[in-house]
This record gives structure tokens, sequence and C-alpha cells, in this order.
């Protein structure tokens, strides 16, 4: 009977469950997960200014003060996809309305970008007599933002990790500062904001794309077919690098615009994939079957030809995550990513372009990229592994 | 008493993959004599090639090996022997033709290159122009027309006949004393597969080279062997001369086998099944009409891709089918018969035509349309391997469909539907939880069959379902197909290569050729005494068991 009960669940609630089954999945989960932690928290994590105090008797939140748009929303969708997960609905309509609050979340994060312009913090305030004479006060574990350059101390920059701690001084640095500077640690954590969105965003973007435009080219065939390869190979003559550089040069560089540019730009390699799979898949006598069974177009094409196809498309996808972000570093090495906002590549080439070489510039966020990297290739390949039930069943995952 | 010259003895092969060892020759032990064919027959996974590849020595090292026996070839044991005289046996003493002519020709070189190459490297004194001389010889021998100039031709330029003639030339260009035949007709149509085996039978009586001939088709075997051996999960469990084991069966398990063979079964066939047309469907409205169908595949050319010609898979087909009635539809491979049943089920556009099913017209319907039909009318396919979906349980497999149609009013009841086909099918309601790569090719079958029958159609159409099978599960199919007839009133179109099959199971007979009906009519009077020339070649070329004298 315990076998009828698991068969019963539903399709991709079953994928889910063999993939975190998955041999090093759960490494993989607990990097991505305290990558997901970092991004979703990290104004409390690494700020300049204190949790909670208590002035003169009042308590008072200066966090909450600060806290920009872009950071409500995150927490928001964050627990409402918590709470999605507790309360007991039916797993479709879960997973439903987990997507929607999750696109909900992106819209508010657009339309904030674009109707108020960024608000200045001078955090060398927050070491001033109004926030460090109190009765007592909660500091964030890394009290340093990332923007925060340490001026009211002066000359603090490329400090190895601790080396100010050793020196007596009231700063503990965990990885050292950079050459502005700033904490180390303080811009690893807001820049696994960048690299978790970017890597997602860009690469759901292309297989979105991909999948549809690939699927109606390797069912239909024929002359969708040929329009289809048509657009797919003016979509391969566009350089990524150089539409994101135009643009960039343009309209200033915008992390969200690079997700959708690199998003928009890369779909046709998944699209060759799946056309290329699918070609095969429809002459296969279970997709004849569901032909002849009269199923609807949308069943024969997701349920019983793309899970069958997809196993390239999720190894192309992992490396799709990891090129995405390796774009955005590119990008920043050439001095045209973002600005003031800290990420893993612009750190890397802040080591490379400083005189000497800083080890702590270069180990922690080459060695974040690498495990990103990394955890997304074991999903996908665990993913692999549970969509294909041969390998599944033998491997001892029900 | 003639002279052995393979003399096999307590040979064991145990197979090694790496979690359990599988003796897959268990103890086998025979001779072939010098001028004489030996002919292993038994069902797949009986061990019948594993005993062929240990002869010549070609399964891989690490995952083979063998605990005990020997192997005599002209008194020198096999199993002994290095590498180096292995492959100085290989080829020129010992030859091997395999099943599939398609897979092996490298289709890079001519075959002229091929067979010279083989001769060069036996006989490496050979030059140049007696190597070409030789091979065009051998070509001769194996009677392909023109050899001289086939030489420079390219195997796909070949038909599959011709092929499997090239690798017979190339097996006999070294002249061996030992041929190993594995399946070698097998993928071939019967007149071919006719052709093919007399080659067989008249170079060994011009050249006296032995033969060690693997098949699982007691037709072939009656045809061919001076010697049968009758194999069962690795053990030989009978051998004998071919009067005696085809007559005079000993062993059940080969009584069990020459009993599933459609052409005994016909003769055992219970009078009540075969049921002939009463007047009621006589009178009634054929449920499938065909007028004129045409399927033409455009060949196109050039830049522009212009239609120069058109490949004319079906051509002005017509064709009624009575309910109840299980017609068969024969012909040979490329003859059209497949894209002729995906055409009635609309899975291929016709070109031109009518397509009536029940008196309404089916083609030029939309998808929308066609809808409420596909559940009239379904089809099991021939190849158990990808038949079924293999990312989808047994339970998603057969619901889905229903669901769609209609059919029960909530999941529970249609999973209890679902286990009740399958239950029809003879297997089990927990197959349901099941995913395809855990069952038999033959419980494929049947899954696919339930999935067809859960829509409870009124007309099926089987595509040759059952050539991929061993002969014992083909024959429960049929019964089983039988007695659906039987149960539902149901119509059959089945499509098949097996004559034997039709003669037992079909009541009318449909032969094609070239796109074209041949000839049609009632099985027992197509079958018995043919009107046309193909028909008639057809039939004479089918091998019977009846042994010739």
């Amino acid at each position: 009977m315990t076998k009828q009960q698991i068969s019963q669940e539903h399709l991709s609630r079953r994928l889910l469950r063999k993939t975190l089954n998955g041999p090093g999945v759960s490494f993989a989960l607990f990097w991505i997960g305290t990558l997901v932690i970092c991004a979703v928290f990290a104004p409390f994590l690494a700020n300049s200014m204190p949790l909670m105090m208590s002035k003169e008797g009042e308590i008072s939140f200066p966090i909450l003060r600060y806290l920009r748009t872009e950071d409500v929303a995150v927490l928001a969708a964050f627990f409402t996809i918590i709470l999605l997960w507790v309360i007991p609905i039916k797993f479709k309509f879960r997973v439903n309305l987990a997507l929607v609050v999750a696109v909900l979340a992106a819209v508010v994060v657009l339309a904030n970008l674009y109707l108020k312009p960024p608000q200045l913090v001078i955090y060398d305030n927050f070491r001033t007599a109004a926030y460090t004479e109190v009765d007592w006060r909660v500091m964030p574990p890394i009290p340093y933002a990332p923007q925060d350059y340490l001026r009211s101390y002066g000359g603090t920059g490329l400090e190895a990790p601790l080396a100010a701690e050793a020196d007596q001084q009231a700063r503990i640095h965990l990885m050292g500062t950079e050459e502005n500077g700033a904490d180390v640690l303080s811009r690893m954590i807001h820049a696994s904001r960048i690299a978790l969105s970017i890597g997602i965003v860009a690469t759901s973007i292309s297989m979105i794309l991909g999948i549809i435009i690939g699927g109606f080219m390797g069912y239909f065939s024929g002359i969708v077919d040929m329009l289809g390869m048509r657009l797919v190979e003016i979509f391969e003559a566009i350089p990524t690098l150089f539409l994101l550089l135009t643009f960039v040069a343009f309209f200033g560089s915008s992390l969200y615009m690079m997700m959708v540019i690199i998003g928009v730009t890369s779909w046709s390699g998944y699209a060759r994939y799946i056309r290329a799979e699918f070609l095969k898949l429809r002459r296969q006598d279970y997709v004849q079957a569901a032909v002849a069974a009269g199923l609807p177009l949308r069943s024969i094409l997701f349920r019983h030809m793309l899970p069958n196809g997809v196993a390239p498309l999720l190894v192309a996808a992992s490396f799709g995550v990891a090129s995405a972000i390796l774009a955005e570093a590119t990008l920043s090495f050439l001095g045209l990513g973002l600005v003031d906002d800290p990420s893993w590549g612009q750190m890397l080439n802040q080591s490379v372009t400083s005189a000497n070489f800083n080890w702590w510039m270069a180990v922690f966020p080459g060695g974040a990229i690498f495990l990103t990297v990394f955890a997304y290739t074991l999903i996908g390949e665990a993913f692999r592994d549970a969509i294909d039930p041969n390998l599944s069943r033998a491997a001892g995952v029900q | 008493m003639p002279a052995s010259l393979l003399a096999i003895s307590n040979l064991s092969t145990y197979l090694n993959n790496g979690t359990e060892l599988v003796k897959a020759v268990d103890g086998v032990s025979f001779t072939i004599n010098k001028g004489e064919t030996f002919c292993l027959v038994g069902e797949s996974g009986s061990g019948k090639s594993i005993t062929a590849l240990s002869v010549i020595r070609l399964l891989p090292y690490g995952i083979a090996s063998h605990p005990s026996g020997k192997i005599l070839f002209n008194h020198q044991d096999l199993l002994q022997v290095d590498e180096a005289s292995l492959r100085s046996i290989r080829g020129s003493q010992i030859a091997m033709i395999f099943q599939e002519p398609m897979t092996s020709l490298n289709p890079v070189f001519t075959i002229g290159d091929q067979i010279m190459e083989a001769l060069q490297l036996h006989h490496p004194e050979m030059t140049a122009e007696a190597a070409q001389e030789r091979a065009i010889q051998a070509l001769e021998q194996v009677q392909m027309p023109n050899s001289r100039a086939r030489m420079q031709d390219f195997p796909h330029q070949l038909s599959g006949g011709q092929r499997q003639r090239v690798m017979i030339a190339m097996a006999l260009a070294c002249e061996p004393e030992l041929l190993i035949a594995d399946e070698p007709t097998t993928a071939l149509d019967v007149t071919v597969q006719a052709e093919i085996l007399r080659l067989m039978r008249h170079l060994q009586t011009t050249t006296g080279m032995s033969m060690l001939f693997i098949t699982h088709d007691f037709g072939v075997v009656a045809q061919m062997a001076h010697q049968v051996g009758v194999m069962q999960r690795g053990k030989l469990v009978e051998v004998g001369l071919v009067e005696q084991v085809l007559n005079r069966p000993q062993h059940p398990y080969t009584h069990q086998l020459l009993e599933a063979v459609p052409e005994n079964l016909a003769r055992h066939k219970n009078p009540n099944l075969a049921k002939p047309l009463s007047e009621k469907h006589l009178i009634a409205e054929p449920l499938v009409q065909l007028r004129h169908v045409n399927v033409w595949f455009p060949i196109k050319k050039g830049v522009f891709r212009h239609v120069v010609d058109h490949n004319k898979a079906v051509d002005d087909v017509s064709l009624d089918i009575a309910k109840g009635q299980i017609v068969a539809l024969v012909g040979e491979s490329g003859c059209g018969k497949t894209t002729l049943g995906r055409a009635i089920l609309q899975l291929e556009k016709p070109t031109s035509g009518s397509i009536k099913l029940q008196g309404s017209e089916l083609v030029g319907l939309s998808a929308r349309e066609m809808r409420p039909w596909r559940a009239k009318m379904q089809m099991v396919f021939q190849d158990p391997q990808s038949s079924l979906n293999p990312r989808l349980l047994i339970e998603t497999t057969l619901t889905e469909p229903m669901k769609i149609h209609g059919i029960g009013r909530s999941h529970e009841e249609r999973l209890v539907l679902a286990g009740q086909a399958l239950e029809r099918m003879q297997l089990k309601p927990e197959h349901l939880w099941r995913y395809p790569h855990e069952f038999s090719g033959g419980q494929r079958q049947r899954i696919g069959l339930a999935r067809a029958l859960v829509l409870n159609p009124e007309f099926v159409v089987c595509d040759e379902i059952t050539s991929a099978l061993d002969v014992s599960v083909q024959a429960e199919i049929l019964q089983l197909l039988l007695d659906l007839r039987a149960e539902r009133d149901l119509t059959l179109l089945f499509i098949t290569h097996n004559i034997g099959v039709v003669e037992y199971l079909s009541d009318q007979t449909v032969v094609m050729y070239k796109g074209r009906i041949v000839e049609l009519g009632p099985t027992a009077a197509v079958c018995g005494s043919p009107q046309q020339d193909y028909t008639k070649k057809l039939l004479a070329a089918v091998p019977r068991l009846s042994l010739k004298l």
C-alpha cells in the first residue's frame, strides 16, 4: 500500500522528492540555502546601523528606517513562500501561488527601481554619538554595510583578514577589507543576491523561451521548424556581451536589464536541444499512442515528450547559470557593471587590478563562484537522474 | 562416421555484470561434423548467441569467463590458444555473419574494399589484383548480379538482402571451414530470406564447409539443419537429428516450443473462436471503409526544395472492414502496410481519398473534431521498448486517456478500471505502480493492449505486435486477441509479415505490395489457393515446419 501512496503523488512533487534524495544534493542544497538566507536577510546580517537600540529609555529600530523597498519585497516574498509551504493546501495550488508571489515581488522591485531614486545613506553617521552613546544596542553580526568605506577610521584599505584586530583596533574584518576600505565579508553577503538572482532569472527566461520555441519547432516541424531555425540563427548571431555593452552605454548599468538581455539572447541553445530531442521523440511509439488516444497537445508536449527530452537541457542549464554569473563578472571587469553594488565578479576583478596579490580578495569571491556553480551542477545532475526512473530505482531511491 | 570439425564438451560461459554472475551457458556439449549444419534454437536469452561467441572467443575479457569446458576445433582447444593464433583462426578458419546487415558493414568504404581488406589480412602474400579477383569471385559465389561493378558500391546503395550477401561473401572469401551464422535472416523479408537460405545451402554443398546456425525460427531449422540443439536458460535440453527433434521431440520444452509455432497453433485452433461472417455483419455497413486512399511522401530536391517526385507509400487503396472481423494485412517491409494502418488512425495525413469509420468521414477533420473518434480506434505498436513512455507509471499511461475521454467518474474509479484491464491481460493490478522498464517485452505488449482497450475501442490496429516476441509469448498474445475478439466483438487490423500468424488468427487477408493491394479475400482462400503471382511467391518463400525430403 505504501508504494501506491507514494505513486499517487503529483508528478512534479515526486520529481522534487527524488531530486532531494540524489547524491551530493544535500551539500548543494546547504550551500544554495546559505546563499538564500544571506540574500534574503543581507541587510540584517551585515549593516552599519544597529538592529535595535535604547536611547533614554526609548527603544528604536534604526535598521527598519533604512530598509529599501527591494529588501522589503524580497523579505515579504520569502515569508509568503515559507507560509505557503507550511499551510495544508493542494500541492499544485501551492506551486502556482508561490510563482505568483515571486512574480509580484519581482514587479514591486522593478517598479520601485524606476520610480524612486536610490536613498543616499552616510554610513559614518552611525558611528557618531547619536548612535553610539545609548543605553544598549544590538548590532548586526557583521557591523559594516557593503558600501561603508569606514572613512571615519581612515586608511582601512586592503587589510588582510583579522589584521585590524591584531593591531589592537576595535574592528574585526573576518575576510579583510577591499581597496576602498569596505568589509569583504559584508560585500560577499550582499553580492549573493546578485549571484543568485542573475543566474536563476536569466537562465529561467532563456529556458522558458527555448523550451517553448524549440518544442513547437520539433513537434510541428515543416514550416514552423524552418522559421524557428532562422530565428535561432538570428539570435545566435547576436553577441550577448556586445549587446550588453551597448545597452549599458546607452541606458546605464542595471542588474535587471542584464538579466533580461542575457536571458533573451541565450535561449537559442536550449531551443536547439529541445528541437532535436522532440524531432526524435515525435516518432516514438508512445508519443504516437498519445496522439492516437486523443490527448491534448499540452499533455503530449509537456508530459509525454518534455520529461524524456529534458536531460541534455538540464546539463546545459547548469552551465547557463554559471555563464550568466560570469557574464555579469565580465561586465564588472570592464568597468561597466554595477557601480557601487558589490558583486563577486567585481570583487575578483579588484584583486586582479590591484598592484600586489591580496589573496583574500581572490579566494573568497572566487571560492563562492566555484561553489555556486558546483552546487547548481550537482542539483542539475540529481534532477536528471530523478527524471529517469531506470537510474533512480537502481540507486535505491524510490 | 563423418569426421567431426568442432567438438564442444561441457562448455560453461559465465558473465559477470559487476553485481552478479550470470550462467549464460551452462554445461553445453555438442559436435559439428564436416560439411554439416548444426542449428541452435531457443528463445531470446537462452544463451545461443553466447555459445557462438564463446566458440569464436569474441566475448570481452573480464566480463566473460569459462570455468569449464573444451572447444576442440580440428583437435585444437580454442579456450587454450593465445590471442595471436586465435586471430589467425578467426576469419580464415572460422567466419561469422551477424543478424543486422545494416550495421555490420562499414558505411564509408566500398564493399570491394571491405572484402579485400579481410582477404589481405589473412593472406598478406596476396597482391591487390589477386585479392580483387578473389573478391569478385566471392561476390559471384553469393550470386550477386553484376558483381564486378558492385565492388565500387557503398553499403547504403545495397538492399538488406544484398548486404547480407556481401557479408556472406566476406565470410566466404577466406574459405573458412566453419561458418557461424547468428540469426542471419531474421532482419530480412521472407522472400529474401528464402533466397539467402537457398544460397547458403548451395554454398555448403559446393564448398563443403560446416555451419553453426543460430535461429529462433523452427521453419528455418527445418530447411537448414542436419542436427538441432534446443537451448533453454543456458542449457542444451535436446540434441538430435532434425527429423527426430521436429517430429518426435523428447524434452517437454522442445514440445512446448513446437506447439507454440503459429503453424502448429493453426492446426489445434479451437473452431468456436473462428467466427464466420454472420448475415447481420454482411448486410450492415462496414465499420471501416477506405476509398482510393493515397499517402504520398514528396521527394524534394534542389535549393528551393521543389517536389520532384512522390514516394507512394500507399497507392489507391480501397478496403472494407466489417465489424467483428480480424483482417490481416501482409506484405514485405516497405510495402506501406504500417503507413496504411497509421493513415486509418489519422496519425498520417492521407494525400487524398476517403476514410470512413461507422459511416463518418475522418479525412480532413481537425484535431479537435477528431478527438471523439480517437477513443473508437486505437493502435498497438510493434516495438515493446518504445511503445510505453519510460518516464510515466503504468497507472498514468492507462488513466490519462480515460480521463480525457470521460471514462470513469473519478480517479479512483479509473484506477479500478485500469486494474481490471491489466487483469484481463493476465497482469496484476499492482503493476499499475511500476515503470515500463520493470516489465519484459511480452508484458509490455500486454500493457500496450490494455492501453488501447481501456478506451473501449471498436477498431484496433495491431502493428506487428508479436514480431519482437518469442514464439511461446507470441502464442499467448494471439490467444488473448482471439478471446478479446470473441468477448467484445472487437474489429482488428493485424499488420504482420508472418504468414503462420495470419493463417492462425485472421478471417480476411489483404496482401500489399509496393503500396497497392494485390489480393484480398478470406484467409483460407488467399493462403490456400492464391490467385496472384506475388502472393504465390510470398507463400512459397515461407519456411515451413514440414521437412523437405
